[in-house]
């Protein structure tokens, strides 16, 4: 193995995230502060965390307080390891759906001089790189500050090593995860002929939901205190599967068993040996295998009229809506899209059914529930607004080759946000409307609410979405400059509130959000007519800076 | 051979710059109608700046350009509407399948439903591309790719041909047709200006030829005026486009570099 080549390979993937548009490429200097900035924020963050605990944990003096802390802080570390290892699942293969549209750009390393141990060796360690590697810098910062007020410098040390060890082990799965995912689409490919881009598109969706699913049962709510608590105790109970020896070390130690702690560190590092050489052999067997091409039509050219025609859209209107359709139920990188209403579908219901804490019954609770569910359309329509034009990758010389005006470019990237985010939204509302089974007047007012927020925020995020787009395809379609996605969606937060607001104040006044302030009642229909007035304000400005703002995308044309 | 004194295409003290970079150093440049201009000249030399100057897609620095009439600046939909172009290496949407990408081409370029039909079942026929077009584009060879930007360039029966390399990636065959397709098209008043490195396609195809080199446009003619202003009666187009670039320095190189 060469070491100098896995960690080349690793600065590949970090530099792959310079090409983003509006930098001076010419002359290109990283700076470093940016660079390593999260890291370093990271470590901050976490020394301050183990200082305030550690400052706290020598200020108690009552024993009963203390052995309760030295009780609490014991199944942290315990169950530490396992967490980092789903934290690090998640964002691993978060990470590599994202990245699946894009797999001509990691194939150089195929015809360099690399083995695929140092490959595949690079690619799990790169997978860490960024918000995994961020946490796990916290979390080791904060166990090492803390320990010397515990007095457990060494378990802290062996709890880092864990750390690491399970992020590794993490990646790897993740790693091995990816390559049979390639090849396994490839036998659907084959097998389901036509069919094979719903299929895809289904079991993509299929794969989100079960992965949400079991995401918030182990994080939200009571959950994640269950997980700690529960992930001590049954790291015994599971002492067979692999992936919990790394805790079963930290317990061993703890309790002073040196025989079963030198036991399970060889068995878990054996353990990461094996996982290493299953991906390195699989990478060996499928690395480079392509899925076989998918067939979408066959036979006679039959070009069709659309219905879209009907609506008023002009030829080429309508043709980029619907490859803006294709786009979103073809390419994987952007079925990530849809993870936003899968989530907001999945809390609620989970919530409702009591999968964690008390199931929701009252009436104020289901006003929530209705609004919490009607909402999807509107964080929709800031989202794809954002990434619709962004979303053309490298194809997006043909708009400006072709005879596209601004006004047509708005008109049609702005119908396919709102019409997008209308299908959301009626999903989502008739899911919320059958659980919550608010009144009817309430209903129809969150209805109403949520289209002029689609509205609204469509047009505010469609011309931040031009203005910041961003057409680097690798290591994953950014889409949109992160700086210009983090303000327009604190704007978009604050318009919404803006739009929002009338009916906020309805439903204080009402009682139905318990906060004790006595407010003149405000009647429903008032409320929703100012919030349309406000809407619709905001849609008409922010659609004429969407206009100009094409206006100046197309005349500058940077390809 | 179908061709007029009007000018198609005209370019007037025309420069661009990229930071430091002189892409394109003050050309003028006219080209006629139904002619077919090779663009010739070494990497870095302004070949593809200057097409995409033509088209609208790079603001020139300084300088005007008219394209079938049309001030370029003033009007450029008016002018990409007439334009068919193939940029050097043209991503297209992988997602489609060949088929539905030349019907957004087509729908781009408001052709009618009958018209694309027809055209785009003879160039699938004709490039050989039928049995494929129901694939997604990501399956395709990078010559494939090629052929489905060529006829997405054609489908529109564009009045200029912009091609940037566009016999990159063809087969014998198939670059055969597209020049026989080009030939055919320029008698038809089809003007057509093509960049490329190959100088026999240059020499085969062209009409004439515009040597480029640092921005500059070093020669303009056909192959018997190049030979008269490179002072090599006799010589084919490798000898002259050394010449006229200053790169004659080829046989040192290679023997510096197998030292």
């Amino acid at each position: 193995m060469n070491w100098k080549n896995v960690l080349r390979l690793i600065s590949v993937d970090v530099k792959a995230g310079r090409l983003i548009r509006g930098q001076r490429l010419r002359r290109y200097r990283e700076r470093r502060v940016f660079q390593y900035l999260l890291y370093g924020g990271a470590c901050v963050l976490g020394i301050v965390i183990g200082l305030v605990a550690g400052i706290f944990y020598t200020g108690v003096s009552d024993q009963a307080l203390r052995d309760l802390f030295d009780q609490g802080i014991t199944s942290l570390f315990l169950s530490f390891p396992t967490l980092v290892l789903i934290f690090s699942l998640v964002f691993t293969m978060m990470s590599q759906i994202q990245r699946m549209g894009v797999r001509s750009s990691l194939q150089p390393p195929y015809w360099l001089p690399i083995t695929w141990e140092e490959h595949t060796l690079a690619s799990t360690l790169a997978n860490l790189i960024g918000f995994p590697l961020a946490f796990l810098i916290l979390l080791s910062s904060a166990i090492a500050t803390v320990s010397i007020y515990l007095e457990q410098v060494p378990l802290a040390t062996l709890t880092i090593f864990a750390l690491l060890a399970s992020a590794f082990i993490a990646s790897t799965t993740t790693e091995i995860f990816r390559i049979l995912q390639v090849r396994l689409i490839g036998a659907v490919y084959k097998s389901t002929g036509k069919a094979a881009v719903w299929v895809r598109f289904l079991g993509s969706m299929l794969f989100l939901v079960v992965f949400y699913v079991v995401w918030f049962a182990f994080t939200s709510g009571t959950g994640s205190v269950a997980l700690i608590k529960g992930v001590a105790g049954a790291q015994q109970a599971v002492w067979f599967v692999p992936y919990v020896w790394l805790g079963m070390v930290l317990a061993a130690f703890m309790n002073g068993l040196l025989a079963q702690t030198v036991i399970f560190s060889l068995a878990s590092f054996l353990f990461i040996l094996v996982l290493f050489y299953v991906a390195v052999k699989l990478n060996t067997r499928f690395g480079l295998y392509e899925p076989p091409a998918i067939t979408v039509s066959r036979g006679v050219y039959a070009p069709k009229v659309g219905f879209l025609g009907k609506l008023g859209f002009s030829s080429l209107e309508a043709a980029v809506m619907r490859k803006d359709f294709k786009a979103f139920t073809r390419r994987r990188e952007l079925m990530y899209i849809f993870i936003m209403p899968l989530v907001f579908i999945i809390m609620p219901l989970m919530q409702y059914s009591g999968m964690f804490g008390a199931p929701v019954a009252s009436e104020s609770s289901r006003f929530l529930l209705a609004w919490v569910l009607l909402v999807p359309g509107a964080i929709m329509a800031a989202m794809l607004g954002l990434m619709i034009i962004g979303e053309e990758g490298g194809s997006v010389w043909l708009f400006f080759a072709s005879p596209i005006t601004a006004r047509s470019l708005v008109k049609c990237k702005y119908a396919f946000v709102t019409i997008f985010s209308f299908v959301v939204m009626s999903v989502c509302g008739v899911v919320g409307i059958l659980i919550a089974r608010p009144s009817p007047d309430i209903a129809t007012a969150l209805l109403i609410e949520s289209i002029l927020l689609i509205f609204a925020l469509g047009a505010v995020s469609l011309g931040a979405g031009i203005k910041g787009a961003d057409f680097a395809e690798a290591p994953r379609p950014r889409m949109v400059r992160p700086l210009t996605a983090f303000v327009y969606m604190l704007l978009c937060l604050v318009l919404a509130l803006a739009i929002f607001s009338p009916l906020l104040l309805h439903a204080v006044a009402m009682g139905y959000i318990p906060i004790p302030v006595l407010l003149p009642k405000i009647d429903l229909s008032v409320a929703v007519f100012i919030s349309a007035v406000v809407a619709l304000v905001v849609a008409f400005v922010f659609y004429r800076i969407a206009l100009k703002n094409a206006e100046e995308f197309l005349l500058k044309a940077e390809i | 051979m179908f061709s007029t004194d009007e000018t198609a295409v005209e370019l007037r003290r025309v420069a661009k710059r990229y930071a430091d970079i002189v892409a394109v150093d003050y050309i003028d440049l006219d080209v006629k109608y139904g002619e077919i201009l090779g663009l010739l000249g070494p990497n870095g030399s302004g070949k593809s700046t200057t097409l995409k100057i033509i088209l609208g897609l790079v603001k020139p620095d300084s300088g005007s350009v008219n394209v079938l009439g049309i001030n370029a600046e003033d009007d450029p939909v008016a002018a990409k509407r007439q334009v068919g172009y193939i940029p050097e290496s043209p991503r297209l949407y992988e997602f489609l399948t060949g088929l539905e990408y030349l019907d957004f081409v087509g729908d781009i370029y408001g052709v009618t439903v009958s018209e694309k039909k027809a055209r785009i079942e003879e160039y699938l026929e004709a490039l050989e591309l039928e049995g494929r077009e129901g694939d997604m584009i990501s399956s395709y060879s990078q010559g494939m790719k090629q052929k489905t930007a060529l006829i997405a360039a054609f489908l529109h029966k564009p009045k200029l041909l912009l091609l940037d390399e566009p016999l990159s990636g063809l087969d014998p065959r198939s670059a055969r047709i597209v020049k026989d397709l080009l030939r055919k098209l320029t008698a038809q008043g089809v003007t057509t200006i093509l960049s490329t490195h190959i100088l026999e396609i240059a020499q085969a195809m062209c009409d004439r030829i515009a040597i480029m080199y640092e921005g500059r446009l070093l020669a303009l003619g056909n192959i018997k005026e190049l030979r008269k202003k490179a002072r090599l009666p006799g010589s084919d187009l490798e000898d002259i486009f050394l010449k006229l670039t200053g790169t004659e320095d080829v046989r040192e190189v290679v023997e510096a570099l197998l030292k």
